[in-house]
């Protein structure tokens, strides 16, 4: 069997979970705001510049099919925009947390003695610090921005990712096979990365990054909820919509529409996560 | 108790001890590492630093190496002094401006963490082991951020309130629209709301179910029902080590997600006092939150171990020879 073919079993999840209709559906919830945070600049809508004082607070219609804002803004256009606030960092952040947390995880597993003991001090003292206190204070010192947002997420959540690694390694290590590779005459570095990491922590590793993205998701609503760290306005994010529409008259679709998008996208993500989740053992 | 025994508790206590020690210290290093890489230094970041450069390069010991810093830092903060206030108020001392706050956080994360077990425990004991109609209620519920559980909380009590005065049912709530005055009403709000959102009892019931279910079927457990003694009271005295370690795992989830309902509810602790200082980059006011949010932790995980090595038969009635 080729590596890539072995890859591709070892990471995908079982099909009688993918045939079911929550579990479809749930797929296609979360492509769908991937790809509407990709492609949604793309159509050409500017924020900001779409202001309308003769369409304020109107219902739904053809022209915009969730309706407008107090300000006039097509709510539908609004809310598909926003993906992209945590689209592109949650790419980031699982950039940061695999280059980070792999390596870490996979030493810490795959080794004993003191170069394992340190990165687990290491990954300890990481994790002490609660996930938005250091994001928090990540942005106080290099300022707010979508990179420094991404970064701190990912260095944030890179010990989650190591330290589950660091188990699943250990576990396959001890569990026999590193021995009969061996006997077969597979190289350290590929049974290590090749057989342990990749094809043993394949399914684990799209569970934790599915994760890191709805933790993006939540940090970043969070943020633009609150104001001063987030995305402001006029650019649209999810949490900015739920603080700023709040409190003005018209119709409901502006308030609602944004927290039903985020519960669910995070239900979606935990869905398409716990599948994962199954098929790990 | 033996010799043997003794040594063996007093090794786990020191290796319980000697990873807390490590872990406070090493988040003390983090922390200030992260304020090292700050493009210029630590002066550059003040409104009006370079007035006063001279005067707080030598206070904060700019000219020296990192680690003789991050030493005189923790000597400094041992003898209780955090170093001065930047912005928030400029000249006043750090653990001055922090001790009110952080007390009043302190409670109500405890609160949260009560309340969180306590409903988890209740909730995965009735389910522990087979199918229960209320497992998705609760996972769908915990799953929502608390920041928008406080939203649709306060958004719904303002709502039915300013409804309720207009029938003329009820007189003006104290707590109605008066987001600035201390209120016991979104004190509470905080601690539910803590204890419910961001899968924080979600993750807990299905841990604690395992764990419940795992027990039922223990061997000691079995063999005392089988002698026709009362099971529960002993299943609950093993079950306390493994919610003291699952609520200790969850304890950072906790300090970060009260830093936003105390911002988001407009409630006076260090959570809402970080926020300010991150916005006003008061970073000495920051790094003392951050490294205490670090000790919360850390002495979380110290009480757990330290009632695990505690209660774990291994190590407490181990033979001797």
């Amino acid at each position: 069997m080729s590596i890539g073919r072995m890859l591709l079993s070892s990471w995908s999840p079982s099909r009688h979970r993918l045939r079911e209709p929550g579990t479809v559906l749930s797929a296609i919830v979360l492509l769908t705001v991937v790809v509407a945070g990709l492609v949604a600049p793309l159509l050409g809508y500017e924020p900001g510049l779409d202001v309308d004082p003769s369409r304020i607070s109107e219902g739904p219609s053809v022209s915009a099919l969730m309706g407008t804002d107090h300000l006039g803004r097509s709510v539908g256009w609004r809310l598909a925009h926003a993906c992209r606030a945590f689209t592109l960092p949650g790419l980031l952040a699982a950039i940061t947390a695999l280059v980070l947390g792999v390596p870490a995880g996979a030493v810490a597993g795959w080794r004993t003695g003191l170069l394992a003991s340190t990165v687990r001090v290491l990954l300890d003292i990481v994790s002490a610090v609660p996930r938005l206190v250091l994001v928090l204070l990540v942005c106080t010192i290099f300022g707010p921005g979508f990179v420094t947002l991404a970064l701190a997420a990912g260095l944030a959540y890179a010990p989650t990712l190591a330290d589950s690694i660091r188990v699943r390694v250990r576990d396959l290590r001890l569990a026999g096979h590193v021995d009969a590779w061996t006997t077969h005459g597979l190289s350290t570095p590929r049974i290590l990365w090749l057989h342990l990491v990749a094809l043993g922590c394949g399914r684990l590793v799209i569970r934790r990054l599915l994760e890191l993205f709805a933790f993006v998701l939540v940090l970043e609503t969070t943020l633009s909820y609150i104001g001063g760290f987030g995305v402001p306005e006029p650019t649209p994010s999810w949490g900015n919509m739920l603080a700023f529409d709040w409190g003005h008259d018209g119709h409901l679709v502006p308030l609602v529409a944004p927290a039903v998008a985020l519960w669910a996208t995070l239900a979606a993500t935990a869905r398409v996560a716990s599948v994962f989740a199954e098929c790990e053992t | 108790m033996t010799t043997r025994h003794a040594t063996q508790l007093g090794q786990a206590a020191l290796r319980i001890c000697g990873r807390w020690l490590t872990t406070v210290v090493g988040v003390a290093a983090l922390l200030l590492l992260l304020v090292e890489m700050a493009p210029g230094d630590a002066i550059d970041l003040l409104p009006d630093g370079e007035t006063l450069r001279a005067e707080l390069e030598r206070r904060w010991h700019l000219g020296r190496p990192l680690p003789e810093r991050l030493l005189l830092w923790l000597l400094s903060a041992l003898g209780g002094d955090l170093g001065t206030s930047w912005t928030i108020r400029p000249g006043a001392p750090v653990s001055e401006v922090l001790r009110g706050p952080a007390l009043a956080s302190l409670l109500r994360l405890l609160a949260a963490l009560m309340t969180s077990a306590g409903v988890a425990l209740a909730l995965a004991w009735r389910s522990a082991g087979h199918a229960s109609w209320l497992r998705r209620p609760v996972h769908v519920l915990s799953l929502a951020p608390v920041f928008l559980l406080a939203h649709l909380a306060v958004a719904g009590l303002n709502a039915s309130a300013w409804s309720l005065m207009e029938a003329g049912w009820i007189d003006r709530p104290a707590w109605f629209a008066l987001p600035t005055e201390p209120s016991v009403l979104r004190s509470f709000l905080a601690v539910v709301l803590l204890a419910l959102g961001s899968t924080a009892l979600s993750g807990l019931v299905t841990d604690l179910e395992d764990a419940i279910a795992r027990l039922r079927h223990a061997p000691f457990v079995l063999a005392a029902r089988g002698r026709g003694e009362p099971v529960d009271p002993m299943i609950l005295r093993n079950l306390v080590p493994v919610a003291a370690a699952l609520l200790a795992d969850r304890l950072a989830f906790f300090v970060g997600g009260l830093v936003i309902l105390e911002k988001v509810l407009l409630l006076g602790g260090a959570g809402s006092l970080l926020w300010r200082a991150s916005l006003e980059r008061d970073v000495a006011l920051v790094l003392a939150i951050g490294v205490g949010t670090g000790l919360v932790v850390a002495t979380g995980r110290l009480a757990s171990d330290a009632l695990r090595a505690y209660a774990d038969p291994r190590l407490t009635t181990a033979p001797t020879r």
